[in-house]
């Protein structure tokens, strides 16, 4: 290990390179240099690694890494009253988020505390809302740290932003509904999206923090209010920072919605029906224009501020709403279905007429109540009652005293007097060619189908055979058949505009967002009823009848002729008097000679003369005549006289 | 003292090379700063600073070639002293950043201690081991020189800077198998290092090394905190594939996703905007810089120069490797600069330093021929 000892012989002997070379070995600079080479050519293999066989990878991830994609929400569309007053409108809604990807590597402390203080909530629920934000939707969602923070919070939030990375304030678009808990079941509420909706939705563009509407308008016309979100291409540094708009695409604003509702006849409803409502759980109202399907007021009572949904509502307030005995949040007037009781004898006198099983002059005298003998054993004999004995009466009559013998003639037949009824089936038909047992398409979601029965249907669901006496319950719209209040007045329009079966509706015109016109909801017209128009006269003027001269007198108003039909439908157990509680209905149109509205009014717990038809007529004296009422200092109408 | 004929033998190309680094540097360094700086360099940049280092360093260099190194040797103990002393001082006055304390900050500008205390150890084991070279054999010799390391590369451990005593255990392994001694006894080292891993893992590494190396394996459990720049420098790296994005347009650079991108990071720097290719300039130029030190290492007529020349390309060679390495996540993080390359004072005069030492040895290497 010497190799230097043979150049001894080319040196001087003073040079003494003996002890200076000594020790060195000359293959030492070759491994060193074959060091360098091979640390270097480690560092190349690996950044070959990097750049040349993973490099696409890598730059996509720069990619995720600087550009974000920022959705712009588009506005949500208005809504008007036909009249053009404003129902709702769009404010701004703060909310203080974290971007946990965006907090500083080691300031997330301050940042908390910061926050802490201004909006006050305590550090350790926000390190919480954090990793929940986390697990949820990764860093680079904002987990919301608080709601609905107030205007001056939210202007403190957005002066700190830029200097508290991570901290974000969100502004959503939030929607104020002016005219409050009056029209809450019409208009409903939106909320934020659902996890299901989400799923459902993501592929319409829809974002995990979007809102959508929940109930009423605002869910049927979803995809009408919503517009379309426009989406911005962001460049942003570490700390999340915007630095420039890549690439905009504009969003689309929402269209706005005329309703077809008048809100003044809308307001007037509700309080007549909330002073007829007495104790009942709910009642309901509607008016309908007769010659294009229009809803011109609905009314469900009780109702409910549909504000509170545009807060953050605690799961305790929204248990409350949900369970209180009334079911605020359900619209009575189309989602519940009830027994129609004598209102439905308009579709059994119509249906008689039709079938020749009665004519205008048919008469029956009711001395009470009929009997019927057991088929099989005669000594078993059924009564059924009418509401007092009232004698000899014809068609009109019948209507307009609401017999309930003369219907069960119509109905059910009377075999022993050779009298021949319309028959289960047949009385199930008419009410079926009227709308009922069908939804009756309105632009509102949650609507009831109701129930029309018959014989296979009884057999089918509760296993019995259809007796006699079921038909003649039928016949008074009693047993199992229910109909919900706008099913009702579906049918009462029919019989007043001669037989067209409407689609009603609420939204009237959509306009763009500067307010120009963009379509008319038309008039939809679902069927023809098969009656005849003398016929359909007929039941017109026997309802007319019931208003001037029979049961219905209180809907009578001062200056319009209404025809109408009241109902006191039977519910529930035999109480111990013998009686049921009952639910007040009234259907009718007016003015009799040129029909243009047509009303249902329907209070649970009441009576149809005495809360419905008064109900009725002062909703439609308001209707008539309270535009030349409201220009009297006092601004209220005269009293009804009854 | 030197010849002026002697000025023929000043190697040109070592100090070329090292100027082309430091400007490559100030490229990266500009870009970098760009968005701190966007509106160019003015007086207060930190580029300034930098090109005010590498004048006073090349004054360093030429300095330390005019004088005779061997100078240096016989001031050896007292080098060490004063290496052990600043270590030690700066465990207790100095200031920290990033959880480790390893700057004095002396009129403003913060000084490295262990950069300094690199070189004039790496002077004193020339020294001790040129006197020794009869003995390097000798058991006692090899573990009295791994003393003399340990003592400083302990010392930086607890700063803690396991880069640099990482690099002062690999100048040591170089010397003193360049002096000599027998391989085997390295060997055995090494396996009495290697076995004693386990247990260094589990009982004698800080809290703060073990998360590091846990990190390592795994940045991606803590991606926002201490994995960040383990995830974003590979992202960097990587996505400038062969030939980069460009200088200053780089995203990753621009958008401040790289932290202390001028210092410990910088390679992410350029492996981003300047991909592949501009690594492989890189290496090139440093390959060039470390081979002339081999040279002066081979020119040198007595053991001491050869063995401080040895030293210092070792020195240079590891911290370019370890500073990659971590950027390109073969390694765990550990912070340490490029040489020549980024930004900061210290290390820039302690290179110049190192250099004017090589061109010193090389300069008298045929002083005694006529």
């Amino acid at each position: 290990m010497r190799p230097f000892g043979d150049r001894k012989r080319w040196r001087s002997p003073n040079q003494k390179p003996e002890r200076e070379r000594r020790g060195i070995d000359p293959a030492m600079f070759a491994m060193l240099r074959a060091l360098i080479i091979v640390l270097f050519g480690i560092l190349v293999i690996q950044l070959i690694n990097l750049q040349v066989i993973n490099g696409g990878d890598y730059e996509k991830r720069a990619e995720i890494n600087a550009l974000r994609e920022v959705p712009v929400p588009a506005a949500r569309g208005l809504i008007y009253d036909r009249n053009g007053v404003p129902l709702v409108q769009n404010s701004a809604r703060f909310s203080a988020t974290i971007v946990p990807g965006d907090l500083p590597e080691r300031g997330e402390a301050g940042v908390y505390r910061l926050l802490s203080e201004i909006i006050k909530v305590p550090v350790s629920e926000i390190e919480q809302k954090v990793q929940e934000g986390i697990t949820r939707q990764g860093p680079y969602s904002p987990a919301v740290i608080k709601e609905d923070v107030d205007r001056d919070t939210a202007l403190v939030l957005m002066e700190l932003e830029p200097h508290a990375p991570g901290l974000k304030l969100i502004v959503e678009p939030s929607r104020r509904y002016l005219t409050g808990s009056l029209l809450s079941h019409a208009l409903g509420y939106v909320g934020p999206i659902s996890a299901e909706e989400y799923v459902e939705l993501e592929s319409e563009g829809y974002l995990f923090q979007d809102f959508i509407g929940k109930s009423g308008v605002e869910l049927s016309y979803e995809s009408v209010l919503r517009g379309k979100n426009g989406k911005k291409l962001i460049e942003v540094d570490a700390a999340g920072r915007e630095l420039k708009v890549v690439s905009e695409r504009r969003p689309v604003d929402g269209s706005n919605l005329v309703l077809s509702i008048d809100v003044e006849l809308q307001r007037k409803a509700t309080e007549v029906l909330q002073q007829y409502a007495g104790g009942s759980d709910n009642a309901a109202t509607a008016v309908m224009d007769v010659r294009t399907g229009e809803i011109l007021a609905m009314v469900s009572l009780p109702t409910f501020d549909n504000n509170v949904f545009s807060q953050s509502l605690s799961n305790e307030d929204l248990s409350a709403l949900i369970d209180s005995p009334g079911k605020p949040l359900v619209n009575h007037a189309i989602s519940e279905r009830y027994p129609p009781g004598s209102t439905f004898k308009t579709i059994v006198g119509a249906g008689a007429l039709q079938e020749g099983v009665a004519s205008p002059w048919t008469t029956i005298t009711s001395r009470g109540y009929i009997t019927v003998e057991n088929e099989f054993d005669p000594g078993i004999v059924y009564v059924y009652k009418d509401w007092a004995p009232l004698g000899a009466l014809d068609f009109y009559g019948g209507i307009a005293m609401s017999s309930n013998v003369y219907f069960y003639y119509l109905a059910g037949g009377k075999a022993d007097e050779g009298f021949r009824g319309l028959g289960e089936d047949r009385v199930a038909k008419y009410a079926r060619a009227f709308g009922l047992g069908e939804r009756t398409g309105i632009d509102l979601p949650g609507e009831s189908p109701g129930l029309v029965p018959d014989a296979a249907w009884k057999e089918e669901t509760i296993g019995e055979p259809w007796t006699l006496g079921d038909t003649y319950n039928f016949g008074i719209g009693q047993g199992y058949v229910a109909a919900t209040p706008l099913q009702m007045l579906t049918e009462v329009s029919a019989i007043a505009n001669d037989g067209g079966l409407l689609t009603p509706h609420i939204v009237k015109e959509f306009r763009d967002s500067h307010g120009n016109l963009l379509q008319t909801v038309d008039k939809r017209v679902r069927s023809t009823v098969p009656v005849n128009r003398e016929y359909l006269e007929t039941v017109q003027a026997a309802m007319r009848q019931s208003v001037t001269n029979g049961v219905a007198k209180n809907a009578a108003i001062s200056g319009v002729e209404v025809a109408g039909k009241t109902g006191t439908a039977e519910f529930g157990p035999e109480l111990a008097n013998g009686k049921h509680e009952t639910h007040g209905w009234f259907v009718g149109f007016a003015p009799y000679n040129d029909p243009q509205i047509a009303i249902v009014v329907f209070v649970q717990r009441g009576s149809g003369g005495n809360d419905a038809s008064p109900a009725a007529a002062k909703i439609l004296d308001y209707y008539f005549n309270g535009t030349r009422l409201a220009q009297k200092p006092d601004g209220e109408g005269p009293e009804v006289t009854q | 003292m030197i010849d002026r004929r002697a000025v023929r033998h000043f190697d040109f190309l070592l100090l070329l090379f090292a100027a082309a680094l430091v400007s490559y540097g100030g490229l990266l360094i500009y870009s970098a700063h760009l968005s701190i700086y966007p509106e160019g360099v003015g007086l207060g940049h930190p580029l300034v600073k930098q090109v005010i280092f590498a004048v006073l360093g090349v004054g360093l260099t030429l300095t330390i070639a005019w004088l005779d190194y061997r100078i240096f040797g016989q001031m050896a103990q007292g080098l060490y002293v004063l290496a052990v002393l600043l270590l030690i001082g700066v465990l207790f006055t100095g200031e920290s950043a990033y959880g480790s304390t390893r700057w004095f900050d002396i009129g403003g500008q913060q000084i490295q201690a262990s950069e300094i205390a690199k070189l004039f150890m790496v002077v004193a084991l020339a020294r001790y081991l040129a006197d020794r070279q009869a003995q390097m054999q000798s058991v006692r010799v090899f573990l009295t020189s791994l003393a003399l390391a340990a003592v400083p590369a302990g010392l930086v451990l607890f700063e803690p800077d396991m880069g640099t005593a990482l690099v002062f255990g690999a100048v040591w392994c170089g010397m003193v198998l360049m002096a000599g001694a027998p391989f085997r006894y390295v060997m055995v080292l090494i396996g009495m290092i290697v076995s004693a891993v386990p247990f260094a893992l589990l009982v004698l590494i800080s809290d703060y090394q073990r998360e590091r190396i846990h990190l390592f394996f795994d940045p991606g459990s803590d991606p926002l905190g201490g994995g960040f720049n383990i995830l974003q420098s590979e992202i960097s790296v990587g996505s400038g594939g062969i030939f980069g994005k460009g200088l200053t347009e780089g995203t990753q650079t621009q958008l401040d996703f790289l932290q202390t991108s001028t210092t410990d990071y910088i390679f992410a720097v350029l492996g981003e905007e300047l991909g592949l290719i501009g690594a492989l300039v890189l290496f090139a130029l440093f390959s060039a810089l470390l081979f002339r030190g081999i040279r002066a290492a081979s020119l040198s007529y007595d053991v001491f120069g050869r063995l401080i020349a040895t030293g210092i390309v070792i020195m240079i060679l590891f911290q370019v490797f370890i500073n990659v390495a971590v950027t390109i996540r073969l390694v765990p993080v550990t912070g340490i600069p490029l040489p020549f390359i980024s930004q900061g004072g210290s290390s820039l005069l302690m290179l110049f330093a190192a250099l004017g030492l090589l061109e010193a040895i090389v300069l008298r290497h045929k002083r005694i021929e006529f």
